[in-house]
C-alpha cells in the first residue's frame, strides 16, 4: 500500500497542463516523501487535504524582497508578459507575517545577513525559500568576495533553488512550479518541521 | 592644460606637475591641500567628481578628481598622500564640496584614513564592527576575523558620531556625540521596503509627517567589486560592470571597454562604434522606461508599472535575438563585439521607434495630466543648481536643475560626435521636471537611434586584441554618460595583467545624498516621490 | 417573524460564526514561535525608542474633522433609505442639517484646518 501510495503520490501532482514526467527532480520528491514517512507524518493524501494543498499552492504570497539584479527579473515575472498572476501569487505583500514566500533575489552579503534572518524570523509558518540566482545559491560572480554570503542556505534552509545569472522569468516560474509540487505533498496540520540553520552553516533538525 | 599649470603653481609653488597624462594631474603636500583646495573653489572648480583613495604600499594617498561646472572637461587631478600607515589622516574638504562629505567616509572605510574636522567620520558600506580596512594591500582577509554576524547592530553603534581634529600638539583627537537627541522619533526606512529601488537603509528623524533629518546607510549589497577587480584579468573585469547599475548595464561596460582600449590602443572599428551607441541608447530608453514605471508604481499607480515594463520588454527582446541576454547583455568586450548583429537587428529597432513615440504620448495621457499626479509632483523637491553642483548630482536629475552636465555633450565617445541631439535642460529642479526630463530623454534617444541605424558601416565588429590583455603602467581614465549620470572609471596600471587599483564613479551615490537637503521640511510621502524622481539604483552606489 | 425577532437572530448567528472561526482557528492550527516573531517590523531593523511619547496635534485634528464628516455620513443613511416617504418637509429638514455642516467645513478650510503644518 505504501509502495503504490508513494507511486501515486509523486504521478499525481497536478500542475497546470505539465504532466510529471516533465518536470526534473522527482527523486527528491520521492526522497521528501520517505523522509516523511520515517518521521511519522502522514502523507497518504485524502480528499480533505487536496483540496487545502490545491488552495495553499495556488496562492502562495510573496514578500518584495530584492536585493540587486534578479529583483529585476522578479519584477518582470510579476509584469504583463511573464505573469505569475497566472498562477494566484501577484499579490506580493511588504510584511513578511501576511507573506509566504520569501523569493531571495539578488546578493546576500554580510550587513545584510542578519536583517535577512531577521525578515525570515518574522514571517509565519507556513513559510517557503526560494533562492534565485547563482549569487544566492553559491555567491555567484562575487564568490571571491570579502563581504559576500556564499549562498543563502548559510543562512535560512531553502526549499527550492533556480539557478542563472539572472534566470530567465520563465526558468522562475518553472522553479514557482516545483515549490507547489512541494507544497502539494505537505499535510497542513501536520507540517513538516523547518530545519534551523547553525553558525557554522549546517542545517540540522526538521525534515528538509 | 597651461591655464591648469598656472593655477596650481600659484597655489602651491612646489607641487609636482606629472608629464604625458591623459588629464592634468599634480601632486601635493597634505600641507597644502587645504589652501590648493579653497583656491580652487575660489577659482569656480565647484564639482568634486570623484574621491578615489589609493594604497602606494609605502604610503596611503587620495586622489582628487574636481573640474569646473560650466567647462567640466577642464579635469584637475589632485593627489596627496601620508607616508603614515598607523594613523593616516588628511584634512577635510567636506565644507568645499557637499559630497566630499561622503567619499571621505567611503576613503575611511576602505582605507583607514581619517579626514580631520570631518563632522562625521563613521564608515559608510561596512558594518561598524569590522575589524580591518579591505583596499589596503596589506588586508588580512581571514574569514574568521570577520564572520557572518548574526545579529543587527545595536542603536547605539548607528548613532554615535566620531569626530577627529589635530590638536596644539599634532596629535589626533576622536571624539564621539549622538547623531539625533533621545526624544526624537526616528524611524526605519528599509533595507526592505518596496520603494527603496533596492536596499537602502534610510533612519528617517520625523516630527509628525514631516521629515527633519536623514542618515543613510549604505552597504546592504556592498560586494567588494572594486578589491576583486584588483585580482581580475582585464577581460573578466568586464562582467562585474554589467552587475553594478543592471539598469543601464551596458552603458557601464561600455565605459570599461573604451577605458581599456585607450588604454591600450586597441582601435574600435566604426561598425562596434555605431552598435554600440544604438545598443546603449537603446537600454537608456529601458532604464528611463523602468524609472518611470517604479515611480508612477510608488505612486500607486500600478497600471503605470505594467506598461513600462511591457514596452521594456520589446527592448529586452532586441537584446535577446541579437546578443542572447535579457538583463545582462554581455554583447561589449575589448576591441569591439562579441559577435556581429542579427540581420534583423536593424529591422527589429526601425520598428520599435514609432511604436514607442507612440507609447510615449500614451503615458502621457494616463499619467502626466492626472491632478493627483501633479500635484503630488509640483513644486517639490526643488533642488537649485548650485546645490546639485555641490552634491554632484548629474544625469537627469542634474538636468532638471539647469546644468548642462551631459558626458556625451562635453567629452563625445562612441559615434556621439557624429549624431544631432539636443541636451533637454529645465529650470526649475522639482520632482515634476525630474519626471518630465526622462520621457523627454527617451524621444531624444530614438532620435539618435534613428540617425545610426541605417548607416552602421560594413567591416569588421572587432579588432585584433591579445590573448593576454596588458596595458601599459600608468592612469586611465573614461567618462561615460549612464542614465543617471557620470559614471567614470579610473584604472591604475602598474603593467601587468591585473590592474592595480580600479575605481568606479558613481552618479547614484550623489543622488542619494542629496535627498538629505532636499526633504528637508517636506513630508516623508514626498520623499517617496523624490527618490522615485531620482531614480537610483543601489548596487551602484555601494558597488 | 417580526423585525425584532430577525434581528436577535441575525445577531446571534453572527456572534457564532464569527466565534466558530477563531475557536476553530486556536484549536487546530499549528504554531510555532521564536523571539524575532514577537517584536515589531520595521523593515529588518530593530526599533529605536519607546512608541508611547509625545503625538503631534496635527494628527488629532484631522481624526477630529474626519470623525465629524463620518458621523455625518451615518446620520445621512437612514434618510436616504426612507427619502420618498418623507417627501418635500424631509428634505428640507436634511438640507438644514448639512448646511450646519457645510458652515463648519467652510469655517475649518478658511482656517487652514485642511492643510498639514
Amino acid at each position: 500500500m505504501e509502495e503504490r501510495s508513494v507511486g501515486m503520490e509523486v504521478k499525481d501532482i497536478k500542475i497546470r497542463n505539465m504532466k510529471t514526467e516533465d518536470f526534473n527532480d522527482n527523486e527528491y520528491l520521492e526522497k521528501y516523501i520517505a523522509e516523511l514517512r520515517q518521521s511519522g507524518m502522514n502523507v497518504v493524501t485524502e480528499k480533505l487535504d487536496d483540496v487545502i494543498n490545491w488552495g495553499r499552492s495556488n496562492s502562495v504570497w510573496p514578500f518584495t524582497f530584492a536585493t540587486s539584479c534578479c529583483g529585476i527579473e522578479f519584477m518582470c515575472v510579476a509584469a504583463a508578459r511573464n505573469d505569475f498572476a497566472r498562477f494566484g501569487w501577484e499579490v506580493t505583500r511588504n510584511s513578511p507575517r501576511q507573506a509566504d514566500v520569501i523569493f531571495v533575489s539578488g546578493t546576500i552579503v554580510y550587513k545584510m545577513a542578519p536583517v535577512l534572518k531577521r525578515l525570515y524570523d518574522q514571517m509565519a509558518e507556513p513559510k517557503y525559500v526560494i533562492a534565485i540566482g547563482s549569487c544566492s545559491i553559491s555567491g555567484g560572480p562575487f564568490i571571491d568576495s570579502y563581504h559576500v554570503v556564499k549562498g543563502v542556505d548559510q543562512i535560512i534552509p531553502v526549499d527550492v533553488y533556480v539557478p542563472g545569472c539572472p534566470p530567465r522569468p520563465e526558468a522562475m516560474l518553472y522553479g514557482m512550479m516545483q515549490l507547489q509540487r512541494k507544497i502539494k505533498l505537505e499535510n497542513f496540520f501536520k507540517l513538516p518541521k523547518k530545519p534551523t540553520v547553525t553558525a557554522d552553516g549546517n542545517t540540522e533538525g526538521g525534515n528538509k | 592644460m597651461e591655464n591648469l599649470e598656472k593655477i596650481i603653481l600659484s597655489l602651491a609653488p612646489d607641487a609636482k606637475i606629472e608629464e604625458n597624462t591623459q588629464r592634468f594631474t599634480a601632486t601635493i603636500a597634505p600641507e597644502k591641500l587645504r589652501k590648493v583646495a579653497e583656491g580652487l573653489k575660489a577659482k569656480g572648480f565647484d564639482y568634486l567628481m570623484c574621491l578615489t583613495g589609493m594604497d602606494y604600499k609605502d604610503s596611503l594617498g587620495v586622489i582628487y578628481h574636481i573640474a569646473p561646472s560650466n567647462d567640466e572637461a577642464n579635469v584637475i587631478v589632485l593627489k596627496t598622500s601620508t607616508p603614515d600607515r598607523e594613523n593616516p589622516n588628511l584634512p577635510t574638504v567636506s565644507d568645499l564640496w557637499e559630497i566630499a562629505y561622503f567619499y571621505e567616509r567611503e576613503v575611511y572605510d576602505f582605507y583607514g584614513i581619517i579626514f580631520t574636522n570631518h563632522p562625521d567620520m563613521r564608515r559608510l558600506f561596512l558594518r561598524e564592527d569590522w575589524k580591518g580596512f579591505p583596499f589596503r594591500k596589506d588586508y588580512d582577509a581571514n574569514p574568521a576575523l570577520n564572520p557572518i554576524p548574526e545579529k543587527v547592530p545595536s542603536v547605539e553603534s548607528f548613532e554615535n558620531v566620531p569626530t577627529y581634529s589635530i590638536d596644539k600638539d599634532g596629535k589626533l583627537v576622536k571624539k564621539e556625540y549622538p547623531l539625533f537627541s533621545k526624544d526624537e522619533y526616528v524611524v526605519n526606512f528599509g533595507p526592505q521596503h518596496p520603494s527603496t529601488h533596492g536596499v537602502l537603509h534610510l533612519r528617517i528623524s520625523l516630527e509628525g509627517e514631516i521629515i527633519k533629518h536623514i542618515d543613510p546607510h549604505f552597504g546592504y549589497i556592498h560586494r567588494g567589486v572594486e578589491k576583486m577587480c584588483e585580482s581580475m584579468t582585464y577581460p573578466q573585469m568586464l562582467y562585474l560592470t554589467e552587475r553594478l547599475d543592471y539598469l543601464c548595464g551596458t552603458m557601464n561596460r561600455h565605459a570599461l571597454c573604451a577605458c581599456i582600449e585607450k588604454a591600450a590602443g586597441i582601435e574600435v572599428p566604426a561598425r562596434a562604434q555605431y552598435v554600440r551607441t544604438i545598443i546603449d541608447e537603446l537600454t537608456r530608453i529601458a532604464s528611463h522606461l523602468i524609472g518611470w514605471a517604479c515611480m508612477c508604481n510608488d505612486m500607486g499607480s500600478i497600471t503605470a508599472f505594467i506598461y513600462g515594463m511591457r514596452d521594456r520588454e520589446k527592448i529586452m527582446d532586441i537584446y535577446e535575438e541579437t546578443a542572447g541576454g535579457r538583463l545582462m547583455v554581455n554583447y561589449y568586450v575589448i576591441g569591439g563585439l562579441a559577435a556581429d548583429i542579427h540581420p534583423n537587428f536593424q529591422n527589429r529597432v526601425k520598428e520599435f521607434i514609432p511604436y514607442m513615440r507612440k507609447m510615449i504620448k500614451e503615458y502621457h495621457v494616463l499619467f502626466t495630466g492626472n491632478p493627483i499626479a501633479y500635484g503630488r509632483m509640483k513644486n517639490i523637491g526643488i533642488l537649485s543648481k548650485e546645490k546639485a553642483v555641490a552634491l554632484g548630482v548629474t544625469g537627469p536629475s542634474g538636468r532638471a536643475s539647469g546644468w548642462a552636465c551631459d558626458v556625451r555633450k562635453i567629452e563625445p565617445y562612441a559615434a556621439y560626435d557624429k549624431v544631432n541631439f539636443e541636451e533637454v535642460l529645465h529650470k526649475e529642479g522639482g520632482t515634476f521636471d525630474r519626471y518630465m526630463i526622462r520621457l523627454e530623454e527617451i524621444e531624444q534617444s530614438l532620435r539618435i537611434i534613428e540617425q545610426l541605424i541605417d548607416n552602421i558601416p560594413e567591416g569588421d565588429f572587432k579588432a585584433k586584441v591579445p590573448a593576454i590583455v596588458k596595458i601599459p603602467a600608468g592612469e586611465y581614465y573614461q567618462r561615460v554618460e549612464n542614465a543617471r549620470g557620470d559614471f567614470s572609471i579610473y584604472i591604475n596600471s602598474t603593467g601587468d595583467k591585473n590592474p592595480y587599483r580600479v575605481k568606479f564613479r558613481s552618479p547614484c551615490l550623489s543622488l542619494i545624498t542629496a535627498l538629505c537637503p532636499l526633504c528637508d521640511k517636506e513630508k516623508i510621502a514626498d520623499l517617496i516621490m523624490i527618490s522615485g524622481s531620482m531614480d537610483y539604483v543601489i548596487p551602484c552606489v555601494d558597488r | 417573524m417580526s423585525s425584532g425577532e430577525i434581528f436577535i437572530v441575525v445577531f446571534i448567528t453572527a456572534i457564532i460564526l464569527v466565534s466558530a472561526a477563531l475557536v476553530i482557528a486556536m484549536l487546530i492550527s499549528p504554531r510555532s514561535t521564536n523571539e524575532q516573531k514577537g517584536e515589531p517590523y520595521e523593515c529588518g531593523i530593530p526599533t529605536r525608542g519607546t512608541s508611547w511619547m509625545q503625538f503631534k496635534i496635527g494628527y488629532y485634528l484631522f481624526a477630529i474633522l474626519f470623525l465629524m464628516f463620518d458621523v455625518e455620513t451615518v446620520l445621512l443613511f437612514p434618510w436616504a433609505v426612507i427619502m420618498k416617504s418623507l417627501g418635500v418637509i424631509g428634505l428640507c429638514s436634511i438640507l438644514f442639517f448639512l448646511f450646519i455642516l457645510v458652515l463648519g467645513l467652510a469655517y475649518a478650510w478658511k482656517k487652514g484646518a485642511l492643510e498639514w503644518k
